[in-house]
């Protein structure tokens, strides 16, 4: 019986048993057991087809080879007539870059799908950020299923080295393709990415497959979501306006996890609600300017409430893009007459604050227009005729209440009463994680 | 008082192995808190030691013959789990799509496999919050420890072993219980008269001493690819609250003194040769003894290795009352233990809606649902899961038992779960069978498989057909799991697959009672 201690340090490929013989496997495994390995008279013995490519000896080998053997290895693969020989998908030095170039120079040859979808999978093992676009394109275009599945498998094999955007939105996408085992790989990785609600939430809004959409609502549900704590500025006494109450209530509902409001002009909660053992406190800023709030109030709620748990701060909400966006298409609405709608705003202190308007001026077009709620009355005789006007305020304010009395009874309106804003923000909470 | 070191044992360390230098660097249960991080990495990143030694302290399995897919090995002791442990796995098997399933082991264990090493950490963080463990199920570790299928709920049972089970695994994953040993080690505790356990490493079976029911313990049985043995009597016997120390104390003497230069020659039968029985039985006492004191040593007594089971195991498919009025548990045979999401799932809702809400799983890799009142059964029966996982197999599917075959395993050569499966049916649609027939197969000389427990037990290989090389099977036949138990012997070296059912069908009918079938029943459609 052989084992490592008595096989000779470089066996002669041609003494290997043949496929039959009682002797064969206990070789192999002696083989495979030698610290070293010369893999030359191996490769040789393939290449001139001396010896058989079994799976059992390439199993074997492998371990021992280096990347430029393990290259040689895979030209020899291409080269072979079909049907396709199994390809040596085992362990060895298979991330190497000379592995790596030689796989794209392969893959840039017209090869059968089968044989591109296993490189394919190779070149994942990679985990080059650079052949992220390769594998999202060959996954994402119209093309043979088994080079789209190879891609898919390539981007399973390195998912945490592929550019989380480019990888993100390539998912997203094949989410929605008529293939449904594409798909419901796609929703499954897009599971294991964090904060995968945000990608998984809006899919469910989208026409899927009826099984990848079970499969969708399966990972949503396993998946849960972190309480939230939905800071607002309130109104004098810690009042929160009912349009904010009502958000909650419904936001809770979505999300099946518990969703609770805090006001900054009330007494700070103690341990935070709702604590979860496994999950942290999603503290999202329902704030829409940068001031003093934000900078000093949120910063010492927070760590108020870090003392009981983990806390998971989001920005505040009009530093989202998405909610810039919504604000854009929300006064373009408004600016039907040609003249570009005002946007009135409590009086900012300069620095941050003031770059800030501006730059949400710029997304929105609008003119920012500072009025106290006492001084409403006389800005608004400047109001060019026809301009549409919204107010910055998520809810009811003393802002909202002196804009009440004018003709346009939208102007008043704040913007969580109005529909479209309402639901675009109430879908961006319910993706959070 | 502490035994000598034996010869085999004394590897200093410019002669460890590759697999002995791993272990000594770093135990693998320190890589947990850094299973993300490893992860973002790529398994590529790693030292070869760390994918395929290592990482087994913490149950997560590199698989050559799916790299980057990941296998996770559980630990179930006594093979029991519940419907949300088993919805949990259904969801970790579910995200990995076409390449998840998970299989029942021949330990009543459960492997999950398909994952990305991206998926280790969240899970192994999930399998604790619902009470589970993968944690030394691999490698060189104490396995998942076995017990009676039926415990607690079996008419027949001497003993539930459940808490035994517990308890002995408590004491082995708690800080005093071993992190190297030698060589995987495998225990297991009889409860009832069909608790064959003689291919463990050490088996305590069920064995009056007076009026006190005990255990009686055996030491040495395994199966490998240079050597299978049955256990034998060590000479001694234990109350059941003695089993957790004792079991410590037979792996602490193992772990000190097993043979670490030759891994083909260091399960605990060569170890128990090379003492003697005598010795050895002495060795166990003695390491008793430094870890309990007197009054443990003084709980154990001679015996003389007689005990309390003395039948095959029972087919466990079908509706079976309970000890418990009223209550019966219902066996489902599970093809070739394979389940996929969808199944586990499945099961977990069965056992939630008709039965208590727990699971055993067997040896012969089918799955239990226990405690189903009465008035639930027709229920139950009329579900169509169990269109899959029948509760009245045919006599060759019910103990059909199989490992992996070479779509996950690089040893396999052959296919080996899809092939019993295709033989087993082809020959219940030739052949009436008096009685149930043990087939066992596995893909290799290693016998993962059991194939010396079968009555016919089949071995993967190669022959030679039509001049050609070919994918083939040995056949082993006369294993028994009776009374002292019986190992197979070699009967054929090698039929090709495509003969296979053919010749199986004239070894049944020659030596297990079949009768053919006539061809209308074989055509008739219900068949």
């Amino acid at each position: 019986m052989p084992s490592s201690a008595h096989l000779d340090p470089a066996p002669d490929p041609r003494q290997l048993p043949s496929p039959g013989d009682a002797e064969r496997w206990l070789w192999l495994q002696a083989l495979r057991r030698l610290p070293r390995l010369p893999l030359e008279p191996w490769l040789v013995a393939l290449e001139t087809g001396a010896i058989a490519a079994e799976s059992d000896l390439l199993a074997c080998l492998l371990p021992h080879g280096n990347g430029a053997e393990l290259a040689r290895l895979l030209e020899w693969w291409v080269r072979q007539p079909d049907p396709v020989p199994p390809l040596p998908r085992l362990p060895g030095p298979w991330r190497d870059a000379v592995v790596a170039q030689r796989l794209r120079q392969l893959l840039e040859q017209p090869l059968a799908p089968q044989r591109q979808a296993a490189l394919l999978a190779l070149l994942g093992h990679q985990r080059e950020a650079v052949d992220a676009t390769r594998l999202c394109r060959l996954l994402e275009q119209p093309g043979a299923r088994a080079v789209r599945h190879g891609a898919l498998e390539g981007l399973s094999l390195g998912l945490a080295a592929w550019p989380r955007r480019l990888l993100r939105g390539c998912l997203e996408r094949v989410a929605t393709d008529l293939d449904p085992e594409l798909a419901a790989g796609a929703v499954d990785l897009l599971d294991r990415l964090p904060a995968a609600r945000l990608s998984l939430i809006p899919l469910g809004r989208r026409a899927l497959e009826p099984e990848v959409a079970a499969r969708l609502r399966r990972r949503i549900a396993r998946r849960g979501a972190d309480p939230l704590l939905l800071v607002v500025h309130g109104r004098s006494g810690g009042l929160v306006p009912p349009e904010l109450v009502e958000l909650a209530a419904e936001l809770e509902q979505r999300r099946g996890a518990p969703v609770a409001l805090q006001a900054l002009t009330a007494e700070p909660p103690g341990v935070g609600p709702h604590r979860s053992e496994n999950r942290p406190l999603g503290l999202v800023p329902l704030l829409l300017l940068p001031g003093s709030h934000v900078r000093t109030d949120l910063p010492a709620l927070r760590a108020n409430l870090q003392r009981s748990g983990p806390v998971r701060c989001w920005p505040f909400l009009g530093a989202w893009t998405a909610w810039q966006q919504a604000l854009a298409e929300e006064l373009a609405g408004l600016a039907a007459t040609g003249q570009p709608p005002w946007l009135l705003h409590h009086p900012l202190e300069e620095g941050l604050p003031s770059r800030y308007l501006s730059h949400l001026t710029h997304c929105t077009a609008a003119v920012p227009v500072a009025a106290a709620a006492q001084d409403v009355a006389q800005r608004l005789e400047a109001k060019p005729c026809g301009a549409g006007m919204a107010p910055l305020a998520l809810a009811r304010c003393r802002l909202t209440e002196a804009l009440s009395g004018q003709d346009d009874a939208m102007a008043s309106t704040p913007l969580l009463c109005r529909p479209a804003l309402r639901a675009v923000l109430l879908d961006l909470l319910e993706s959070l994680p | 008082m502490t035994s000598t070191p034996s010869k085999a044992g004394a590897a200093t360390p410019a002669t460890l192995s590759k697999v002995e230098q791993a272990k000594a660097d770093l135990c693998g249960l320190e890589l947990a808190p850094r299973l993300k991080d490893l992860a973002a990495a790529g398994w590529e990143a790693m030292d070869e030691a760390t994918l395929t030694i290592r990482l087994k302290w913490l149950g997560i399995f590199f698989r050559p013959v799916t790299p980057g897919r990941f296998m996770v090995r559980l630990r179930l002791p006594n093979g029991v789990i519940r419907a949300e442990q088993l919805a949990r796995l259904a969801d970790s098997v579910d995200r990995c799509g076409e390449h998840g399933s998970a299989d029942i082991t021949t330990r009543q264990n459960l492997q999950l496999r398909g994952l990305l090493l991206e998926d280790m950490a969240p899970l192994l963080t999930d399998l604790e919050a619902v009470g589970l463990t993968s944690r030394q199920s691999g490698h060189d570790n104490p396995r998942n420890i076995t017990g009676n299928p039926l415990a607690g709920i079996d008419p027949e049972e001497w003993i539930d072993t459940r808490p035994l089970v517990e308890a002995i695994q408590a004491a082995l994953l708690g800080p005093g219980g071993p992190r190297n040993l030698p060589r995987k080690f495998n225990v297991a505790v009889g409860g009832a008269p069909d608790s064959f356990l003689l291919h463990n490493d050490l088996a305590f079976l069920p064995a009056q001493r007076g009026a006190d029911l005990g255990f009686t313990l055996m030491v040495g049985g395994f199966f490998s690819a240079q050597r299978n043995a049955l256990a034998v009597p060590l000479g001694l016997w234990a109350p059941a609250e003695a089993l957790p120390l004792v079991t410590r104390a037979v792996l602490l003497h193992y772990e000190r003194h097993g043979n670490r230069t030759q891994r083909q020659r260091s399960r605990l039968m060569y170890l128990v040769d090379e003492l003697g029985l005598e010795g050895y039985r002495r060795a166990v006492l003695d390491t008793v003894a430094e870890l309990g004191g007197d009054e443990a040593l003084a709980a154990l007594e001679p015996h003389d290795g007689s005990h309390a089971v003395q039948r095959a195991p029972r087919n466990l498919c079908g509706v079976h009352p309970q000890k418990q009025p009223g209550l019966y548990w219902v066996g489902l045979n599970v093809p070739m233990g394979r389940l996929d999401a969808a199944a586990m799932m499945g099961l977990a809702e069965l056992a939630r809606s008709y039965g208590s809400g727990e699971l055993r799983l067997t040896e012969s890799q089918n799955v239990l649902i226990s405690d189903v009142p009465g008035a639930h059964l027709a229920a139950l029966l009329a579900e169509p899961l169990l269109q899959r996982l029948p509760v009245a197999p045919g006599p060759l599917q019910a103990e059909a038992v199989s490992c992996t075959g070479n779509r996950y395993c690089s040893f396999a050569l052959i296919p080996t779960k899809t092939t019993a499966q295709a033989v087993v049916e082809q020959l219940e649609q030739r052949l009436e069978l008096p009685h149930g027939v043990r087939t066992h197969w596995t893909g290799c000389p290693n016998a993962c498989g059991q194939p010396y427990l079968g009555q016919i037990g089949l071995m993967g290989a190669k022959a030679r057909q039509d001049g050609q090389m070919v994918e083939a099977a040995k056949i082993y036949l006369g294993g028994s799991m009776e009374g002292g138990g019986q190992l197979a012997a070699l009967h054929d070296k090698g039929v090709p697959l495509s003969d296979l059912p053919d010749v199986l069908e004239a070894l049944l009918v020659e030596h297990f009672g079949a009768r053919r079938r006539t061809a209308e029943a074989t055509a008739a459609p219900d068949r």
